[in-house]
């Protein structure tokens, strides 16, 4: 027991003093990261414990950004952040009785179609959206202390600007979500929402009202989201509705695979695996040898770390059976 | 958890390298007189670094991979014949992957280390990362041309604005073509900064001319353009003007032809790529398009081109140069080029010192890269105001032919962007 909370004081120890030491890629590709993690624990919910295939979660993570970029201006940025995150729970809560009616592959097409609506919506909508041309994300304030490096503030020699700023936000928030959705999955909920994945009928025999399971795994799982949307605005600084498209989707299922399903930590290891490693391959793929410079043909460092980046995935699709999760507790079965 | 401190180890190992440095503000050069020219982030005594952020793995990576041809090309020259300033230039490439996210970080790489950004392309792209550059005060060259980004003080376009090209191409219709007040007069656009951009033009152009424009809206995911075809020919329209990309233009001149709609078709810059010639619909390309655009025509007959040309097919002999691409990111160079060898003369190579000197530039010639002489004083309007018009022909270098000198009508009078 000691041991264990010597291990976690060292780890927020390590994680507090990022800022200090790293250049500014590490904190963004850090917060994308983050932002990540939160959005995937809510996908691992849906789709790990609940056994509810969602192709939609990028567009539950855009109504989070979206709507905190156009509530911050007008209501206080922490009342934004809640507002965002109900709105997302909303939208995911009004898509459950699709939920009800269909299942597995079907249900998957279905959700599919919420990010093509999301995206005609954000393209068009511009008076709320901006269109193609995105929004400003005003910056996140906490009584009168702002996220932004106006204030000038130094810490150990170390300009505090608005990545530093909100690392430590990034943390706090990722903190609330492992959290809570560790304790959610061991709870008698996640119990039931496993009994609910695991058949309906022995869910339904045991007093577990399965419409309703299902309502709730959306809408918890929408709210994951829409919190890991309004993080991911507040490191982008302006969004567009490029980054909320299809591919997204794909990515949050990938984290979700490659994490192994229904963990919660598994998908915080495969957020940052697959938010992070691409960016990471770019920023080194320079000082690789044998590369062709940009523009004279060949294999460049762009084409490569998409193939590292791809190689990557399966090799841990197929050395790591129960994903990343697996690889750290090999005998403890996750729910 | 053996496992897991080896983990622990492989990441420390690998960021060990990277500690913080803080932004080092030199503004003294060396002892010697002549180098006392102030440097900042990205300028030191013997070199300037300069960032791209071209598109090298995501859906335009052909074009990006030619951009990147034509700014080796500039920048391998400039560096043979002296460098600016007495300085050797660095290109430092990121590639964004047409992903805001990944442009993002990949921006956060590099901006410590450059003076400057000598590409981006992507206008979503440049929206994403303006907050950041603003802040940080570079200039920006944005490989697009849209006058929904003015007024930027950072942001420098290579010559006009597909507004502006629309303005002009309908123009070039009612005097070359026949087209009179109340004919009908299609437009195939693109959803997004690029076609709605032209729209706002071509709209403009057909109030104070009283042409009744059918509009039709695309998505670059849309290739078969059956239907706009269909409602060009029921609206009977007299021409059609079209923002979008090749491949809808190979459908739409190839389905337009099979329909016998025989209408002139005026594209936007991005609207056409010398492949399109290889393509079944070559013959009724040739029959009826034509291209409106700052940038030049490779078959022009001017000093810059002429050089663009010849530096090109000796580097690249394999490739195919176009005007978008290799031609295009050749002519940013060129203003960063103007830019920074302004800002030496001006003793501040500094990020403010080079925005400053390319604000100073009020007649660029860029030898006919880049339609007429380029105004960069006016953040709000676009450098240019110049477009050539051309036509496709099979014999011609990149698969168009000039017809006349840059031009520009006097309808742009009045618009505001």
């Amino acid at each position: 027991m000691y041991r264990r909370a010597a291990v976690i004081v060292v780890v927020v120890v390590v994680l507090a003093a990022v800022p200090i030491w790293f250049e500014s890629f590490w904190l963004q590709t850090g917060l994308f990261a983050m932002a990540a993690i939160i959005a995937a624990i809510g996908l691992t919910i849906l789709v790990g414990i609940a056994g509810q295939l969602s192709l939609a979660h990028a567009f539950f993570v855009a109504v989070g950004a979206y709507g905190y970029a156009y509530l911050a201006d007008k209501i206080p940025p922490l009342l934004a952040v809640i507002a965002a995150v109900l709105l997302a729970g909303l939208a995911g809560a009004l898509f459950s009785p699709i939920a009800g009616r269909v299942r597995g592959i079907y249900l998957g097409l279905a959700s599919l179609g919420l990010v093509f609506l999301g995206q005609h919506i954000l393209q068009n909508a511009t008076g709320i959206t901006g269109g193609y041309r995105g929004i400003a994300v005003p910056p996140f304030e906490l009584f009168g202390f702002e996220f932004t490096g106006a204030d000038g503030m130094v810490v150990l020699g170390v300009p505090f600007g608005p990545l530093e700023k909100l690392w430590y936000l990034g943390l706090v928030l990722v903190a609330i979500a492992l959290w809570y959705g560790r304790n959610l999955v061991r709870s008698r909920p996640g119990r039931a929402l496993a009994t609910v994945r695991d058949s309906e009928v022995a869910a339904a025999t045991n007093g577990i009202d399965v419409v309703r399971y299902k309502a709730a795994a959306f809408t918890v799982s929408s709210m994951y989201a829409g919190l890991g949307g309004v993080l991911m605005a507040l490191a982008f600084g302006r969004i567009v509705p490029e980054s909320f498209g299809f591919l997204l989707s794909v990515d949050f299922l990938v984290m979700v695979v490659i994490g192994g399903a229904g963990s919660v930590g598994g998908a915080a290891a495969g957020a940052v695996f697959v938010t992070a490693l691409p960016l990471i391959l770019n920023h080194y793929s320079g000082s690789l040898p044998l590369l062709a410079e940009p523009g004279s043909g060949g294999v460049g460092a762009a084409e490569l770390s998409r193939l590292l980046y791809g190689a990557a995935i399966v090799a841990v699709l197929l050395f790591a059976r129960d994903g990343l999760a697996g690889l750290v507790h090999r005998k403890e079965r996750v729910v | 958890m053996r496992r897991v401190g080896f983990l622990a180890v492989v990441l420390a190992v690998a960021v060990a390298a990277c500690g913080k440095g803080g932004a080092e503000e030199s503004s003294s050069g060396s002892a010697a007189g002549e180098s006392a020219v102030k440097t900042g982030p990205g300028t030191t005594a013997d070199t300037i670094t300069l960032g791209y952020l071209p598109d090298l793995s995501g859906v335009f990576a052909p074009n990006g991979k030619a951009m990147m041809e034509g700014a080796n090309l500039y920048w391998d020259a400039k560096n043979a014949a002296g460098g600016i300033c007495g300085r050797q230039i660095k290109v430092s490439v990121q590639d964004t992957g047409y992903d805001p996210q990944k442009a993002v970080a990949a921006y956060q790489q590099l901006s410590g280390d450059v003076v400057g950004l000598g590409l981006v392309l992507g206008s979503s792209i440049v929206s994403a990362l303006l907050p950041n550059v603003q802040q940080e005060g570079m200039f920006l060259n944005f490989a697009g041309w849209t006058s929904d980004i003015l007024p930027n003080e950072n942001v420098a376009i290579a010559g006009t604005t597909y507004d502006i090209e629309a303005i002009n191409a309908v123009d070039f219709l009612m005097q070359e073509h026949g087209v009179a007040s109340g004919d009908t007069v299609g437009h195939l656009y693109f959803e997004g900064d690029y076609g709605e951009n032209a729209l706002k033009g071509s709209k403009f152009a057909a109030d104070k001319h009283g042409l009744k424009l059918v509009e039709q809206k695309i998505t670059p995911a849309d290739q078969d353009m059956t239907g706009q075809v269909s409602a060009f020919k029921k609206a009977g329209v007299k021409a059609i003007l079209f923002s979008a990309a090749p491949p809808q233009a190979a459908s739409l001149a190839g389905l337009a032809a099979s329909q016998k709609l025989d209408v002139p078709i005026v594209a936007n810059g991005p609207g056409w790529t010398p492949q399109l010639l290889t393509t079944p619909a070559a013959e009724a390309l040739e029959a009826n398009y034509f291209v409106v655009s700052s940038m030049a025509p490779l078959s022009v007959q001017s000093a810059g081109v002429e050089e663009f040309m010849t530096e090109y097919k000796a580097k690249y002999p394999e490739g195919v140069p176009s005007s978008n691409g290799s031609l295009y990111a050749y002519a940013g160079a060129q203003i960063a080029d103007a830019a920074l060898t302004k800002a030496c003369e001006n003793k501040d190579l500094t990020r403010k010192g080079v925005l400053d000197a390319l604000h100073s530039l009020t007649a660029l010639d860029t030898g006919g890269t880049v339609a007429g002489p380029l105004d960069f004083s006016d953040p709000a309007s676009p450098p240019g105001d110049l477009v050539y018009i051309a036509k496709v022909s099979k014999d011609a270098p990149g698969g168009l032919e000039a017809l006349g000198e840059p031009s520009q009508s006097a309808d742009v009078e009045g618009y505001s962007f």
